[in-house]
C-alpha cells in the first residue's frame, strides 16, 4: 500500500459536478505540482479538513477551475493523506485532471481499494467496510440509499435488537449452569421456548427484507424475448441509450445473448437479450434459440415483446403459461394501429403494457410495474433496514438455521448444555455482523443480570 | 547475614493449593525440590469456602486427578457431603461438588508432602529473588537462608503486599491472620515484572451452636459416593445415611439486614474509596449486592460446616468488610441467627498479582526465564484454579531441568487449557474464575471423560502412576467393549421387557428390532432401562456405562464439536515467530499492535483470542503471513 491512488468518486457521464479522488503517500505531492490555490496564504497553513478554491493545470496547462478538499493522515477516509478534486467542466475535463494525477505518479485504484485501505487502516469497522464495498459496487440510486442506511446504523439497530435477544436467552442458560446454587431466575422450558421462537421470526423477518436488498444491490436478471423483429433489440437500445446489440431489419440477426446493466426506476436490470423464437433450420439460428429457453428458465424478469397488430404464436402463449409470475407483457408497436391495439388477452395473466420504442411510449410505465414488481405493491421506504451483503445474509441465514435446531432440541426434551451449543452458534452468527465479542458480553450480561455471588 | 542453605533443581515458594501440586509434580519428576511456607501448620489452607468443585471447577479436579495430581485424592479423603450438581441441565455441566473438613484436608496433604521422595519443606518468608548475569539462581529468605535454584515457581497467592480491611481498620496481613509478604512485589518489579493490584473477601464465621435450624432449611448432600479421583479413594467422613451426614442451611437475609447495610453503607470501605484493588463480580460482598440489586428482598444464605469437629460454620453468600459491629448487626437480622455468636470477622484482602499476560502458555515469565508463577498470584481465585495452574508450572519448572519442551494443554484439550489460556491471552480485569461458559467445546470437556482425555497425556509427562494407568487401561478396554456391544445386540420388538420399558419411558414403540445403541439414542431411554434388557451391563462400573451413553446419545452434537476443534487447530497451527516485529506490519490498529507485542501469541489461533485484536487484525496479519510466504518484504 506504500503506491498513491486515484478515481473518479462519482458516477460517470454527465453530471454538474465531478470529484476525483486521491488517497496515499504523494497524493500531497502530487497536488502541489497539479494545484494553484488562490489563496495561497491559507493553502501553506496546511490546515486540515479545508476546501481550497484554485485552478488545476497539466504542465502549465490550465484544465479547470476546482475545489480541493484536504483530508489529511490519519484523520481521512483512508487513514492516508487523501484530496478530493471538485471540478465542473464535465466528464472530458474530470478525465484529464484523472490522467493529470496519474501522470504525476498516481495509480489508478482498483475497485474497492479506497476502502479497502480504509479497512486495512483500522478505519472501518466490518459492517462499515462492507456497506462501503456495497456502496462502491452498487450502479443505481435505491442501492446507493440502502448501503448508506447501513452506514448510518438503521441496519445496525435492527440486528442489534436481535443480537440482544438471543444473548438474553444465551445468559438464562448460562448462568442457571454456571451458578446453579445462587439466585438465578429458573426460566421454564416453555418461556424458553416462546424466547426462542421469536428470535427465529425476528430473524426470518430481517431475512424476507435481505431478499429485497439483494436484488437492490445485485439487480435483476432479465430476459428479453419475442419473436423475431419484433422490437426486442431496440428495447434494449432505447434502455441503455446506446447502440450495442446490432439492430436491423433482417429477422435474426442478434445471434448471442448480450448482457448489459441498466437502471429501470432505481432496480437494476441485468439484461440479456435473445435470439427470437421461431422454427428455424438453420443451425446457428437453433443455437442461439436454445439458450434462449435456458435464459428464460433462470431469469428472475422476462420482458416479453409482442406486436400489437399481430395475434400471439404458440410459443409467446407457452412462455405467458410457463412464467406467468416473472413476465411483463410489452405490446410494442402501437403506432402502426389506428386507434387502440386489439390483442385478444385469452385470461392470460402478467402485466401487458402498451408500448412504442419509436414514439417513445410507454417507458414510465414499464418503471413502474417494475418497482411494485420488486416490492411487491409496497412503496420503497428509504430507511427500510434491508440486508444487502451476501456475507451478512449467510450469516444471519446460519443464525437461522442455529435458532430452528434450538428450537427442536428443546422440543425434543434435550438438556440444555445441548440447547447452549445452538443458541451459542446463533449468537456468534449474529454478532459476526455487528462485531461483538461474544465471550466478554455474554458474562458482562449474565454479571449485570443476575446477582451471582454465594 | 547471609549464608548458602542448599541447592535444587526447583524451589516453590508458597504451600497453598498451587504450590502443593507444583512441589509434589517437580518431586515426582525426578527433581530435588524445596517448598518454602511461611507457615508449616497452614499448608494447603482453605482461608474461604470449607467446599471445592462446582460446575467447571470440579471438571478442574478431575483434570488434576487425570494428569497424575494430588488435590482430588485428598479432596476424596477429607470430604464431609458430595453431591453432583446440574444433573438436570446435561451431561456436560454435571458437577461435582464436595464440602470439606478442613483441618483434615491441611493435615493429610502435609502428610503427603512430608511424605514425598526428593520433597524438602521448610518454613520460610522469602525476602527476593537472586539474579545475576546468568539469569535466576536463587531466593533469600528473611533469615538470610540463600537457596540456590534456576528454578522457582513462585506460588504466594494473596499473600504479596496483602492488606486486611475490616471496616475502619486496616492493616498489613495475609489471609486469615497470616504474615503477609511485603518485600517480595519489590523484587518482582525491579526484574521488569508489571503487577497489578486485586482484592477479594471472606464472610464471617460463626459458632454452629448458636444457630436457630428450625428458621434453615436443611441442604443434604447426595447418597452415591461421587469422587474426585479416578483412583476411586474412600472418605474418612462420608456416610451414605445423609441424615448423618454434616449438613448443610439455606436461608435468607432479611429487610432489616438491608436496612443496616443502607444505615451504615458510608462507613463500608468499599464505597468510601479505601478499597483500591479490583474484586471479582461473581463473588460480590452482601454490601454490594444490596446496593447493585437493591429492588431484592432477600438474599441468600448457606450455612456450611468448616469440619467433622470443628464449632465453626461459614456463612456462605455474606462475604463483607464492613466494621465488626456491623458485622454483628448484619448476622442477627437474619432469621435464625438472632443469638449468633460471631467467632471470625468477615474481611477484604487487598494484594499483588503478576499481569498475566507476561507469561507464556507454560506459566514462565518470559522476561525472566526459569521463574514460573501459578495461582491467586496470576489474578486467579479459587483453590482449584490455583492448583491446576501448581501442577502446570510445577511439571513445567521440572522439564526446564530436564531439558524438555513445555507441557502445554489446549482448550479443547481441557479446562486446564482453558484457564492457562485464558490468563496469558486475555488477561484478567478481575479475580478469574473459571466457568464452564469460557470453554468453546464444553460437550467435549466433560467431568466424566477427564480420564479418557488427559490420563495418556499425563502418562507421557511422567505423572501417571501404575495404578492409575492400570485402571485407565481396564476402563477404556471396558468403554470400546460396552460400544461394541451396544452396536451388535438387536432387541426384537416381540421381547416383552422391552416393550414395557418403552411404555414406561414414554417411548415411541417399535415394530422392527431395534439396536441398543439406537435405543439408547432415544432421549428418554437411559443407561437403567438399557441395563434391565441387556443384564451383562451389570458387570460394568456404572461411570463407564454412563460415559458410553453419552457418547452414544449425544455422538452428533460431540462430532461437530470435533469439527469445529479441527477447523480452529488450523489457525492454531499457524504460528507466530517469537521474534516478529508486529510495529512493522501495517495496517493492524494501535490497539491490537500493542497487545499483540504485549502478549507475543504462539500463534494466529491465540492472537484471534487477544482482547483488542480485531477480526480486522487477524486478516491482516493473515495477509502479512501469506506475503511472507511468497517472498514479498
Amino acid at each position: 500500500m506504500d503506491d498513491t491512488i486515484v478515481a473518479m468518486a462519482t458516477a460517470k457521464g454527465e453530471a454538474g459536478i465531478h470529484i476525483i479522488r486521491l488517497s496515499g503517500l504523494k497524493a500531497g505531492a502530487i497536488i502541489e505540482d497539479c494545484f494553484k490555490p488562490q489563496n495561497k496564504e491559507r493553502w501553506l497553513t496546511r490546515e486540515n479538513y479545508t476546501l481550497n478554491l484554485g485552478v488545476f493545470h497539466d504542465e502549465g496547462k490550465v484544465l479547470d477551475q476546482v475545489l480541493v478538499g484536504r483530508m489529511l493522515t490519519p484523520y481521512s477516509y483512508t487513514g492516508e493523506d487523501v484530496f478530493e478534486i471538485n471540478c465542473h467542466g464535465g466528464p472530458f475535463v474530470a478525465q484529464r485532471i484523472l490522467q493529470a494525477c496519474i501522470s504525476h505518479g498516481a495509480n489508478l485504484a482498483e475497485p474497492g481499494e479506497f476502502s479497502k485501505r480504509a479497512f486495512l487502516n483500522g478505519k472501518l469497522d466490518l459492517v462499515q467496510a462492507e456497506a462501503v464495498i456495497d456502496l462502491i459496487s452498487s450502479r443505481t440510486e435505491t442501492s446507493a440509499n440502502l448501503a448508506l442506511t447501513q452506514l448510518s446504523g438503521g441496519l445496525s439497530d435492527t440486528i442489534i435488537k436481535l443480537r440482544e435477544e438471543v444473548l438474553e436467552i444465551l445468559a438464562f442458560i448460562e448462568a442457571s449452569i454456571d451458578f446453579p446454587e445462587d439466585d438465578v431466575e429458573n426460566l421454564d422450558r416453555e418461556t424458553l421456548e416462546s424466547k426462542i421462537d421469536k428470535a427465529l421470526v425476528d430473524t426470518k423477518n430481517l431475512l424476507d427484507g435481505s431478499k429485497t436488498g439483494k436484488i437492490l444491490r445485485e439487480g435483476l436478471l432479465t430476459v428479453i424475448v419475442g419473436r423475431p423483429n419484433v422490437g426486442k433489440s431496440s428495447l434494449l437500445n432505447s434502455l441503455l441509450h446506446e447502440e450495442r446489440a446490432i439492430v436491423t431489419d433482417i429477422p435474426g440477426t442478434t445471434r448471442d445473448i448480450i448482457r448489459e446493466s441498466v437502471s429501470v426506476g432505481g432496480i437494476l436490470l441485468q439484461l440479456m437479450d435473445t435470439a427470437g423464437i421461431c422454427e428455424t433450420e438453420d443451425f446457428v439460428e437453433r443455437l442461439g434459440i436454445e439458450r434462449t429457453w435456458n435464459a428464460l428458465k433462470t431469469a428472475e424478469l422476462i420482458l416479453l415483446v409482442v406486436q400489437a397488430n399481430i395475434p400471439l404464436t404458440e410459443d409467446e402463449y407457452h412462455i405467458l403459461k410457463t412464467y406467468a409470475a416473472k413476465v411483463i407483457v410489452i405490446v410494442n408497436k402501437i403506432d402502426l394501429m389506428d386507434d387502440d391495439y386489439h390483442i385478444v388477452k385469452l385470461n392470460q395473466k402478467g402485466s401487458w403494457i402498451p408500448f412504442s420504442v419509436i414514439q417513445h411510449k410507454g417507458f414510465q410505465e414499464l418503471e413502474v410495474e417494475i418497482r411494485n414488481r420488486v416490492f411487491q405493491g409496497e412503496a420503497v421506504l428509504e430507511s427500510d433496514p434491508l440486508l444487502s451483503n451476501v456475507r451478512q445474509i449467510s450469516s444471519l441465514e446460519h443464525c437461522y438455521t442455529a435458532l430452528s435446531q434450538a428450537l427442536l432440541s428443546i422440543q425434543n426434551g434435550l438438556p440444555w448444555d445441548i440447547l447452549s451449543i445452538d443458541i451459542r452458534q446463533a449468537l456468534q452468527y449474529v454478532s459476526e455482523i455487528t462485531g461483538h465479542n461474544v465471550q466478554e458480553t455474554l458474562l458482562d450480561d449474565i454479571f449485570s443480570r443476575f446477582c451471582i455471588g454465594k | 547475614m547471609e549464608y548458602f542453605a542448599g541447592k535444587y533443581d526447583v524451589i516453590v515458594i508458597g504451600a497453598g493449593h498451587a504450590g502443593c501440586e507444583a512441589a509434589l509434580a517437580a518431586a515426582r519428576l525426578g527433581c530435588e525440590t524445596l517448598l518454602l511456607t511461611l507457615n508449616l501448620d497452614t499448608i494447603a489452607h482453605m482461608p474461604c469456602n470449607p467446599s471445592l468443585g462446582g460446575p467447571a471447577k470440579g471438571h478442574l479436579v478431575r483434570e488434576i486427578d487425570a494428569l497424575g495430581g494430588q488435590m482430588g485424592v485428598v479432596a476424596d479423603e477429607t470430604s464431609l457431603q458430595v453431591k453432583m450438581l446440574n444433573t438436570g441441565k446435561g451431561p456436560a455441566v454435571h458437577a461435582l461438588r464436595i464440602q470439606s473438613d478442613k483441618q483434615a484436608y491441611q493435615n493429610r496433604m502435609r502428610d503427603v508432602l512430608l511424605e514425598q521422595d526428593r520433597l524438602t519443606v521448610i518454613q520460610g518468608l522469602v525476602e527476593h529473588l537472586v539474579v545475576d548475569n546468568s539469569g535466576l539462581t536463587g531466593i533469600v529468605t528473611r533469615t538470610g537462608a540463600r537457596f540456590e535454584s534456576e528454578n522457582i515457581v513462585l506460588t504466594s497467592g494473596t499473600y504479596l503486599r496483602g492488606k486486611i480491611i475490616i471496616g475502619d481498620s486496616m492493616y498489613e496481613g495475609g489471609p486469615n491472620g497470616q504474615i503477609p509478604a511485603m518485600n517480595l512485589s519489590a523484587s518482582l518489579k525491579e526484574f521488569g515484572i508489571e503487577l497489578g493490584r486485586f482484592k477479594t473477601g471472606t464472610p464471617p464465621r460463626i459458632h454452629r451452636q448458636s444457630v436457630d435450624y428450625s428458621k434453615f432449611r436443611i441442604q443434604p448432600g447426595d447418597d452415591i459416593p461421587w469422587r474426585f479421583s479416578f483412583l476411586a479413594t474412600e472418605s474418612q467422613f462420608w456416610h451414605k445415611d445423609t441424615s448423618k451426614q454434616v449438613a448443610c442451611w439455606l436461608g435468607y437475609t432479611a429487610n432489616q439486614t438491608h436496612e443496616i447495610i443502607r444505615e451504615n453503607l458510608y462507613r463500608a470501605p468499599l464505597y468510601s474509596g479505601k478499597i483500591e484493588g479490583i474484586g471479582p463480580r461473581y463473588c460480590p460482598s452482601i454490601e454490594d449486592k444490596v446496593v447493585r440489586f437493591a429492588s431484592r428482598e432477600a438474599h441468600q444464605i448457606f450455612l456450611e460446616p468448616e469440619g467433622w469437629q470443628s464449632d465453626e460454620l461459614y456463612v456462605a453468600g455474606l462475604s463483607t468488610s464492613m466494621p465488626e459491629d456491623v458485622q454483628v448487626k448484619i448476622l442477627k437480622s437474619i432469621p435464625g441467627l438472632e443469638h449468633v455468636r460471631m467467632l471470625r470477622q468477615g474481611y477484604a484482602i487487598e494484594y499483588d498479582y503478576v499481569l498475566p499476560h507476561q507469561l507464556s502458555l507454560g506459566l514462565e515469565v518470559r522476561q525472566l526465564p526459569g521463574l514460573f508463577t501459578a495461582g491467586q498470584i496470576n489474578g486467579t481465585s479459587g483453590y482449584e484454579e490455583a492448583a491446576a495452574q501448581g501442577l502446570m508450572a510445577g511439571i513445567n519448572a521440572a522439564r526446564r531441568v530436564l531439558g524438555k519442551d513445555p507441557f502445554v494443554l489446549r482448550r479443547s484439550d481441557g479446562y486446564l487449557g482453558v484457564l492457562i489460556d485464558d490468563l496469558v491471552t486475555k488477561g484478567v480485569k478481575e479475580p478469574y474464575r473459571l466457568l464452564t461458559s469460557r470453554a468453546e467445546y464444553r460437550l467435549v470437556l466433560r467431568q466424566d471423560n477427564a480420564d479418557l482425555r488427559l490420563t495418556e497425556k499425563g502418562h507421557a509427562v511422567g505423572l501417571v502412576n501404575e495404578e492409575r494407568w492400570k485402571r485407565f487401561q481396564a476402563k477404556k478396554e471396558d468403554f470400546q467393549h460396552i460400544l461394541g456391544l451396544w452396536k451388535s445386540t438387536v432387541f426384537s420388538p416381540l421381547r416383552e421387557d422391552l416393550q414395557q420399558v418403552m411404555v414406561e419411558a414414554k417411548s415411541t414403540p417399535t415394530r422392527g428390532g431395534i439396536s441398543a445403541q439406537d435405543l439408547i439414542r432415544r432421549p428418554e431411554i437411559t443407561i437403567v432401562h438399557l441395563v434391565r434388557l441387556l443384564p451383562e451391563l451389570g458387570n460394568f462400573d456404572l461411570e463407564v456405562l454412563e460415559e458410553a451413553e453419552i457418547e452414544t446419545k449425544y455422538a452428533g452434537y460431540i462430532e461437530k464439536q470435533w469439527i469445529e476443534i479441527e477447523k480452529f487447530s488450523k489457525l492454531e497451527s499457524r504460528s507466530l515467530n517469537n521474534n516478529l516485529d508486529y510495529e512493522k506490519i501495517r495496517g493492524l490498529s494501535t490497539e491490537g499492535r500493542q497487545r499483540l507485542m504485549e502478549v507475543k501469541p504462539l500463534n494466529v489461533g491465540q492472537a484471534s483470542r487477544i482482547t483488542g485484536v480485531s477480526p480486522a487484525d487477524i486478516s491482516v496479519l493473515l495477509v502479512y503471513l501469506e506475503q511472507q510466504r511468497r517472498g514479498w518484504k
